[in-house]
Parts: C-alpha cells; sequence; structure tokens
C-alpha cells in the first residue's frame, strides 16, 4: 500500500471536521452505485438526519490509502461522526438495529421497522380455496 | 482461514450470490473481548485480506460477536 496523497488526506480530514455527520459512498444518495452505500444512505435517511456525502469512486485508490491512514479502514462506504469513524455497512446497520445510531446522531430512533427487517420477506397468510 | 488467525473463532460463512465472491460471515471469537466492533472487523479483514487482494472475494458481510 502506497503512501496517502498528502493534499487529499488534509482535504479529507477538513471534509470530516466540517461535516458532523459524513458519508463516503460509492455513487451519490440519489444515485448510489452500490448496494453497501445504499444501504447506509437508507439507514441515515430513515433517521431523517442530515449528512454530507462524498461519492469516492472518482478517486477511489487515493481515497483508500487516504482512510487506511485515517481510520484504518480500507472500504467503503464509511461513515464518519463528529469526527469518528462508526463503521461501514454491516456496523451502521447493526448500529441502526440497535438504537446505538440514533443516540450517536442524536436523533429518535424511527417507529417503523427498520429497513433490514423491512426487507425480509413477510409471511403472506395461506391460500384458501373455498 | 479466519478461524487461523483467530484461534477459538467460530465462523459461519454464507455465499450470498452463488458465485462464492460474496460472502457473508458471522464470526464468533473470544479475541473480540473489549474491542470496539470496528477493532473486531479489522481482525477479521486483516484474516482474509489476502483473498481480497488475489480478487477471491470481492464483497464480505460481517457481523461479529464475543462468545458466550
Amino acid at each position: 500500500m502506497s503512501v496517502a496523497d498528502a493534499e487529499l488526506k488534509q482535504k479529507v480530514e477538513e471534509l470530516i471536521a466540517a461535516n458532523p455527520v459524513l458519508l463516503f459512498m460509492k455513487g451519490t444518495p440519489e444515485m448510489p452505485r452500490c448496494g453497501f452505500s445504499m444501504r447506509v444512505v437508507q439507514v441515515l435517511d430513515s433517521l431523517d438526519v442530515e449528512y454530507g456525502a462524498i461519492d469516492v469512486l472518482p478517486a477511489l485508490q487515493p481515497l483508500r490509502e487516504v482512510t487506511t491512514e485515517l481510520s484504518d479502514w480500507q472500504t467503503f462506504p464509511q461513515l464518519y461522526v463528529n469526527g469518528e469513524l462508526l463503521g461501514g455497512a454491516d456496523i451502521v446497520e447493526e448500529m441502526f438495529d440497535s438504537g446505538e445510531l440514533a443516540e450517536a446522531l442524536g436523533v429518535e430512533q424511527p417507529e417503523a421497522a427498520p429497513a433490514s427487517a423491512a426487507a425480509a420477506p413477510a409471511q403472506s397468510p395461506p391460500l384458501q380455496i373455498e | 482461514m479466519i478461524e487461523a488467525a483467530l484461534p477459538g473463532a467460530a465462523v459461519e460463512v454464507t455465499d450470498e450470490t452463488g458465485t462464492a465472491d460474496h460472502l457473508r460471515a458471522t464470526v464468533s471469537a473470544p479475541q473480540f473481548e473489549g474491542l470496539s466492533r470496528l477493532d473486531q472487523h479489522r481482525l477479521v479483514k486483516a484474516a482474509v485480506k489476502d483473498r481480497f487482494d488475489d480478487g477471491a472475494i470481492h464483497a464480505l458481510s460481517l457481523k461479529t460477536q464475543v462468545p458466550r
């Protein structure tokens, strides 16, 4: 793994400092280009929280080197809250389901079932023929 | 591979797509005790890094836990 570009690294550090909730993702919230990124967008949207989003695709490898140095984390998405890496899609979803994410973001946990539970196939009632 | 890096770990891997490169793993390891989720994931990812680097795995969904 080569050394991260110092200028880009500084830019990333500034972005993380300037945005209380910042998502590094593949694609945009409107058009995620990776299922894992989409899952984090869905979680953030369901919590109705404002966040900044950075599309990493135009500079994937340089950004990977930067986040490896900053946070020891190579994969995207990455969600930063108050300057700290919370995690990728798996951790964010787990924290959402447990209510820890809402707590970290200082918002109410929504009443509705979390996105991951909603995606599970509902048990449909057996068909009846009279 | 994970079990070799984390002796005593219980690992359950599911092939998400049937192509063996998008995997879902649940890892329960005594080494996770006292670690944050981030650090638990870092341990597992470090253990499988070579398979990512050689392209055998594209995506790994991870759930980690401390055994009870």
